[in-house]
């Protein structure tokens, strides 16, 4: 409908003449073959979104810290410098007189009633382990648990959402028991299953995968309500609206009008909570750590370097500082990663 | 053309029935049914276009969803081209499927809203051909040359459209397998009049070129009398009168196709002062507790004892015309002559009264 007001001018100024105008106008129809891959529109306008942006190029800078971390600062998270026990971190030269600041920062060693140094730029906790070198593989940890957590608790509750809400006769039987695991006050039951499963499953995986195991299972098992309610809800509403109806007229299947017509609806909600759930992951997975639940003490992870350090709270404030603002940091990160996705997926909102 | 040889019967709808249950009570136990569509018997032949009008709620939309098997019926036979889709598993009916297809009314709702019209449209290629992704890709640009859609326009989302866009979409989608059968419901009622003239002029001349067969529900008389060939008219379930377009047009039978035509504006204000309106009164009686004996006996003008007491059958009353009314019945059981005489007298009063 269009093509005669584009090619209009075109075909004016090629010749002038009236036949050139005819292939000119059908060219351009040839040539706009293959319709762009969409996931192409969702990173453009994914690219609109400042927050997401900068959230994106947060988390990923966390990512690569803890992957790579390790291969540039090659102190082990375990290794204990006795010596070197209650190292201040670099930023505590700022606490010193003015003239004291500088020299401080260039020669660690000589500052006056101060104990810091650049071998242990975060300092080191009380039996002289690097907190920055706790810091990494504490991070690995920790976003592993984060996203494995999330992401079992998403398929868990998508999954029974749409399977409830698609089909009537699963619908009363699966909330009910979604209702069961709400009802389920959430701390007494973690203290039972980590009493009860954490030996076994050290055994049979040893003791850092075992309990990674079991805390991904247990942040995942607890959280996955939500998701499914919402989900249900939505589907609900979905179901009823005349494109599935559309879909069914053309002979779609059950579990293709499921792939294709519901769950790329569902997406928003399905986004939120995913964002939602990877920080909620950390967090739970940081309060067991700080419960004395989660890893064994030996093993840093965030939430083990906060509960280790509130000790401290008063004369080294740091320890709690730095795992605190990493957590955050990856939190409101994934958040804003979340926010921008939500929109971009959206056609509607797209392109605005 | 229904003087000429009797074309083959495409669809045979037979006593077709659909009740929705209404639960109730503390255990949700079901305590009555709204019969939205309640035995309702007729043939659609190949090409034509049969339209289906009726006020709203009588039960159109569900007729034709039920007849593609949107819905479990409750009760009835619908063959469609020689197979009976009542009781066919869901394969079978899935092999069915191409040869019906069904235009939405609503094409702001009957379209995904994350789908671009190349996933809409190529979406029953998809489920029914093995066609490669560039043949695909090429039978979407034909359809959407057939709908008078640009090609440029296959990557974009259905908000970026007009309504009738839209409703081209659908069209296009509805037109991917090459069905025999369109059930279109209520295709232009959420169209302004402008475009309504332009996708019906679409509808016609795709039925030309492709030899549909319609299915064509709507309440809008005047674009029924424009599109259809028979015209059947249905109240509260049940159809109550089927008749080609023009007799129906200019000499109804049914009481309530009589006060429904009598509805309809008349364009030349001269003749509109000379047009007598039939306003019937009181409501629809609701389909979850129809009246005993004829559902119309409640507001029809022309009601006689028997019409509370005894349903009437749906019969042919002339060659080509069905109705359902006591008013034609020349052999029902009690008082057979004094009937006969007033249908009689009805018939000709009907018959000369000028249209």
């Amino acid at each position: 409908m269009t093509d005669p007001a584009i090619n209009a001018p075109s075909g004016a100024t090629s010749a002038g003449a009236a036949s050139p105008a005819a292939p000119v106008a059908e060219a351009p129809v040839q040539a706009r073959a293959t319709p762009r891959n969409q996931w192409w529109d969702v990173w453009d306008q994914f690219r609109t979104h400042r927050g997401a942006l900068l959230g994106l190029a947060c988390f990923l800078l966390i990512v690569v810290m803890v992957v790579l971390g390790p291969l540039l600062w090659r102190l082990d998270a375990t290794f204990i410098d006795i010596r070197a026990k209650n190292t201040r971190h670099i930023v505590a030269c700022f606490g010193l007189d003015w003239g004291a600041i500088i020299s401080c920062f260039l020669n660690p060693a000589e500052a006056e009633g101060l104990k810091v140094s650049w071998a242990h730029p975060l300092g080191t906790d009380q039996l002289g382990r690097d907190i920055l070198a706790r810091m990494i593989s504490g991070g690995q940890v920790s976003l592993a648990v984060g996203m494995t957590a999330m992401a079992l608790a998403l398929i868990v509750g998508t999954g029974i959402g749409v399977l409830a809400g698609y089909f009537k006769r699963l619908d009363g039987l699966l909330m009910r028991f979604t209702d069961l695991f709400l009802a389920l006050p959430l701390l007494p039951l973690l203290l039972v299953i980590i009493m009860l499963f954490r030996d076994p499953l050290r055994a049979a995986f040893g003791p850092a995968e075992g309990i990674f195991i079991l805390i991904v299972f247990v942040i995942g098992i607890t959280s996955w309500m939500q998701t499914a309610r919402i989900v249900r809800g939505d589907v609900l509403a979905l179901k009823e609206r005349e494109f599935v109806l559309a879909a069914r007229s053309i002979g779609t299947p059950s579990r293709r009008m499921v792939t294709r017509h519901i769950l790329p609806n569902v997406m928003s909600p399905i986004m939120v909570s995913a964002t939602l759930g990877i920080a909620n992951a950390i967090i739970t997975e940081s309060a067991l750590s700080f419960l004395g639940l989660g890893f064994p003490s030996d093993f840093p992870t965030w939430g083990r370097l906060l509960f280790d350090g509130t000790d401290y709270l008063q004369q080294y404030p740091e320890r709690v500082v730095w795992p605190g603002v990493f957590i955050s940091l990856a939190v409101l990160s994934v958040n804003y990663i979340g926010d921008g996705l939500r929109d971009a997926l959206d056609p509607r909102i797209r392109g605005r | 053309m229904l003087d000429a040889a009797p074309a083959k019967k495409l669809v045979e709808v037979d006593n077709l029935k659909m009740h929705f249950p209404i639960q109730g009570g503390i255990l949700r136990r079901q305590i009555g049914a709204v019969k939205a569509v309640d035995g309702v018997t007729f043939d659609i032949f190949e090409g034509e276009t049969l339209g289906l009008v009726g006020e709203s709620g009588c039960g159109k939309s569900t007729c034709g969803r039920a007849i593609l098997r949107l819905y479990e019926l409750t009760d009835g036979v619908v063959k469609i081209d020689g197979s009976n889709i009542a009781d066919a598993s869901t394969e079978e009916l899935r092999r069915l499927r191409p040869a019906m297809q069904m235009v939405f009314q609503d094409p702001q709702a009957s379209l995904n809203p994350r789908m671009t019209v190349a996933a809409i449209v190529g979406e029953p290629l998809m489920e029914h051909s093995t066609m490669s992704k560039a043949d695909r890709l090429a039978r979407v640009y034909e359809l959407m040359d057939a709908v008078g859609l640009n090609r440029d326009f296959a990557n974009r989302y259905p908000h970026e459209f007009s309504g009738g866009q839209r409703q081209r979409i659908g069209i296009a989608r509805a037109l991917a397998l090459n069905p025999k059968f369109i059930v279109c419901d209520e295709p232009i009622a959420a169209l302004d009049v402008s475009i309504q003239a332009q996708v019906v002029n679409l509808l016609e001349d795709l039925q030309e070129k492709l030899g549909l067969t319609y299915l064509f529900i709507s309440h809008d008389l005047s674009m029924v009398r424009h599109i259809a060939d028979r015209v059947a008219v249905m109240y509260l379930g049940k159809i109550v009168e089927l008749a080609p377009r023009d007799a129906l047009y200019s000499g109804p039978l049914h009481p309530y196709t009589e006060a429904l035509l009598s509805a309809v504006p008349e364009p030349d204000p001269s003749l509109e002062a000379k047009v007598e309106r039939i306003i019937l009164q009181g409501d629809v009686p609701s389909p979850a507790n129809p009246p005993k004996g004829c559902n119309f006996s409640t507001r029809c003008p022309k009601v006689m004892d028997i019409c509370h007491e005894i349903e009437p059958e749906f019969d042919e009353v002339q060659p080509w015309r069905f109705t359902a009314c006591h008013l034609y019945k020349e052999t029902t059981n009690q008082t057979a002559s004094q009937k006969a005489a007033s249908t009689e007298a009805h018939k000709s009063a009907q018959l000369g009264e000028p249209k």
